[in-house]
């Protein structure tokens, strides 16, 4: 068999970015080239290189929408920006944002209690799904001020357990309380979140270390989520 | 949509994200997530694990943006990287209970050139590459094909065109080597 190829090489470093940006590398020496992408600048854009090199072949692939929930799933999973800055990402101003915001929603909690007395207002429901299953089912009784969860299909991790938040419009978690895999549990709407239990705001599932999150945000995988809709 | 308002949109955003900004995120999200998405799907074959891996590719881009050089790096590249290592990765972690058809380098077609859309890498860039696949040996196109679209490792295209692990190396390296100079000429 003739071979025209001229034998030209390339650098050791070259070859080991090119094999690492084609993906064809694995185990440990994949670890080890992602640990000098992140050490060793050339090394970086040499894959860098490669990577741009690669890139129009990906024109193939079939472009596929995403499921609509998608972004609430994304929404929900982002953590505090750290290298962010002002008010936004003041602590100081979230706690006193949300004491104030708190006392606002108790006294809203108190209207909406009374509210529903006379409307006899009806429960909302959420299907909370992930990766093509339904994980739970959530009942809200507004006027109780409780959240029923019922697993569906959720599979137990030995070493997380599942953390449910609500999601109102602004897109921010608020820590509802934990779940569990094999029983049906009821948790009282913390009053300051009762009035985003509204049509509008989202159920998620998060899977946090035992005893949940102690940041206020989910800290592991958003597993699932689910719309808040009136039965 | 045109490519360089396209590119400069999503570059504009990405820029915006280490402030803390989550409608830029968003703007990503929208204008890319379904390639990013099919990206995933390609790698991985199964829906669920791909919605897995397409959110921490956001919660990625997200931690990540200040990384991104838009002079230097065309932002699409920089994503479409990011979706295909968070693939790989996962990929790599589940890879035990996984099932691979033989490749048959004979049977692999030589039309490479068809393309899904055109409306996020430019034609030209997309008809060289191309251009350079098609002269390399048919064995070869085919193993780079394995490791780019099914996240094959060396092992994984050994077994499956039925080579030694070394002889499969060889094959890699020379047509990665080849291609740098036909793109270069």
């Amino acid at each position: 068999m003739t071979d025209t190829f001229d034998h030209r090489s390339l650098p050791e470093d070259e070859l080991l970015a090119a094999e690492y940006a084609l993906g064809v590398l694995a185990g440990a020496d994949r670890a080890a080239a992602e640990q000098r992408i992140a050490r060793e600048r050339t090394f970086a854009r040499l894959v860098a290189e490669w990577e741009e090199r690669l890139a129009p072949w990906t024109a193939e692939i079939v472009e596929v929408a995403p499921p609509p929930q998608m972004w609430d799933r994304i929404a929900v999973a982002l953590p505090a920006q750290a290298q962010g800055g002002g008010l936004w990402h003041s602590l100081t101003f979230w706690r006193g944002f949300s004491f104030a915001a708190g006392a606002l929603a108790a006294a809203c909690l108190t209207a909406l209690i009374y509210l529903g007395s006379i409307t006899q207002q009806q429960p909302l429901v959420a299907s909370i799904e992930g990766g093509g299953h339904r994980h739970f089912v959530a009942t809200i009784d507004a006027r109780r001020g409780t959240v029923a969860v019922v697993p569906a299909a959720f599979s137990a991790d030995p070493t997380r357990v599942p953390e449910l938040w609500l999601i109102p419009a602004d897109g921010k978690p608020r820590p509802v309380g934990l779940l569990r895999a094999d029983e049906t549990v009821t948790l009282t709407l913390p009053a300051e979140f009762a009035a985003f239990a509204k049509g509008d705001a989202v159920l998620a599932v998060s899977l946090e270390p035992p005893g949940g999150s102690t940041t206020g945000l989910p800290t592991g995988p958003v597993i699932a989520t689910g719309k808040l809709t009136s039965l | 949509m045109d490519l360089d308002a396209n590119r400069s949109l999503i570059a504009t955003a990405l820029g915006r994200i280490p402030a803390g900004d989550r409608a830029a995120l968003q703007t990503v999200y929208r204008l890319t997530s379904a390639k990013l998405f099919g990206v995933c799907l390609r790698i991985l074959g199964e829906r669920g694990e791909a919605e897995d891996v397409l959110q921490e590719v956001y919660v990625t881009v997200w931690r990540r943006a200040a990384d991104f050089d838009a002079s230097r790096a065309s932002p699409m590249t920089w994503l479409i990287a990011i979706a295909r290592n968070r693939s790989i990765d996962r990929l790599r972690a589940s890879r035990q209970n996984r099932k691979m058809d033989p490749i048959d380098a004979a049977a692999e077609i030589a039309d490479t050139a068809g393309g899904a859309d055109s409306a996020l890498e430019s034609a030209q860039e997309r008809a060289r590459l191309h251009g350079c696949l098609d002269g390399l040996a048919s064995h070869e196109r085919a193993a780079l094909r394995g490791a780019f679209f099914d996240g094959n490792t060396y092992e994984d295209l050994a077994a499956r065109m039925d080579v030694p692990l070394g002889t499969m190396k060889s094959w890699i390296r020379r047509a990665l080597i080849k291609l740098k100079a036909c793109l270069e000429q």
